[in-house]
């Protein structure tokens, strides 16, 4: 139980960490990084806690997002910022980069060393697995100005 | 659509001018520009303008978005004024996003009139950070990712170098306004190629760990959440339009990648 414990919080504040670079990189406001880091932190936490308990990746992720998404209405609304601006930052560390850069890769093998049936799965599987997982988070972001607050503006 | 803004309308009927109208419709039409400039979400354009459309007491503001430009037509009783402006692109900044949503719920307040509104839009004043400490910080996130896949400290280490090079390279490469293609291209190779040196030298547990990280900060997660996102929200032809940018960087960036490999693989390091 400890060990989960310990590999949640090492989850989390490298997770944080990496949220933090995005957000520097995206010009996130002064006020907003420290948000943008605990949110980020929480969100890659509850997908690790997910995905130990067996759940797939894109509905981990799913939910990850959106209790993110929901989280940051609130305090969206008490400082006075659209909610993408800390959000997209803080999802960055769940996007599935090394999928997408996969699935790239293996189409470029694929035409350089000709069609193997193997190959073509690795495609197919990094592919379908990058395009859920987006569409996972994308959704889960998108729940709390759909569902919620339908065309109201959160701000 | 978006009845829901109506909460927000001001309920002052005071007669405007053309000329006038044409003056808030410049207003109006340069926030939008601004707020698609630098990557806002569709829904944001369109929410913003009409508000402050409505703060400014028009009847109605609708847009057109598509990838290249906003059309915008503002309309109060018979007049009508339409505009159109082109986007050039400027890169990811959330820090004007906030700023133009700000004199958005400023003008929505009547705490600043037209005039001031304008003067504010037109010397915008984002503090961006400075270039040296967001390499830093974007390498260690790289460091970070490679940590979160297991690698131990020398592998934090040399991939926090490797990156922080490259992102330097990529910084150096934006200033210079080359096309994004080829600064993610060059990127992605310079960090591929330096990475290997490490597979080389068999450093750390899995030295390939450095070569999948460094280039994580190429990942185009912006477009690619922004693209889903507006798709979901209406915004279908948009949403490809940032879905296929985000695809040609990534082969960009994969095609940098592919090349560094068979390059030290023909060195015999690989």
């Amino acid at each position: 139980m400890s060990g989960l414990l310990l590999m949640l919080v090492d989850d989390a504040v490298f997770a944080g960490i990496a949220a933090f670079g995005f957000a520097l990189l995206f010009n996130v406001p002064r006020q907003a990084l420290l948000a943008c880091v605990l949110f980020a932190a929480c969100a890659h936490a509850v997908r690790t806690l997910l995905l130990h308990l067996d759940v797939p990746i894109e509905w981990a992720s799913f939910i990850a997002a959106t209790l993110l998404g929901l989280a940051t209405v609130p305090w969206s609304r008490k400082v006075l910022i659209p909610r993408p601006v800390v959000t997209v930052a803080a999802i960055i560390p769940m996007v599935p980069g090394v999928y997408a850069y996969k699935t790239m890769t293996g189409l470029m093998t694929l035409h350089h060393q000709g069609y193997s049936a193997v190959l073509q799965q690795q495609v197919v599987e990094n592919g379908l697995l990058t395009i859920f997982i987006l569409i996972g988070l994308s959704f889960g972001l998108a729940i709390a100005p759909v569902l919620v607050y339908r065309n109201k503006p959160i701000v | 659509m978006n009845s829901g803004c109506n909460e927000h309308r001001i309920n002052r009927k005071v007669a405007i001018s053309h000329e006038e109208q044409a003056i808030i419709t410049r207003v109006i039409a340069r926030a939008g520009q601004l707020l698609q400039a630098y990557n806002a979400e569709s829904r944001i354009i369109e929410q913003t303008t009409e508000r402050l459309g409505m703060a400014f007491g028009l009847d109605s503001v609708e847009i057109a978005l598509t990838s290249k430009a906003i059309i915008l037509t503002s309309r109060f009783g018979d007049h009508c004024v339409t505009t159109t402006r082109t986007m050039k692109a400027h890169g990811i900044d959330m820090g004007i996003v906030c700023e133009v949503q700000r004199i958005c719920i400023l003008a929505e307040k009547q705490i600043y009139d037209l005039e001031q509104i304008k003067q504010r839009l037109d010397n915008l004043n984002v503090p961006k950070y400075n270039s040296v400490i967001v390499a830093c910080f974007v390498a260690l996130s790289c460091a970070c990712f490679s940590h979160l896949f297991g690698g131990d400290s020398v592998i934090f280490i040399c991939t926090w170098l490797t990156s922080f090079i490259a992102m330097r390279i990529r910084q150096w490469l934006t200033q210079l306004h080359h096309n994004l293609l080829t600064v993610f291209f060059i990127t992605a190779f310079t960090a591929t190629f330096i990475g290997s040196f490490a597979s080389g030298f068999g450093w750390g547990n899995e030295p390939e760990l450095i070569m999948i990280t460094s280039v994580l900060q190429l990942v185009p997660g912006f477009p690619l959440i922004n693209a889903v996102s507006d798709m979901v929200k209406g915004h279908v032809t948009i949403g490809m339009a940032r879905w296929m940018t985000a695809t040609l960087l990534t082969l960009a960036s994969t095609l940098g990648i592919v090349l560094a490999v068979q390059l030290a693989q023909l060195g015999g390091w690989l």
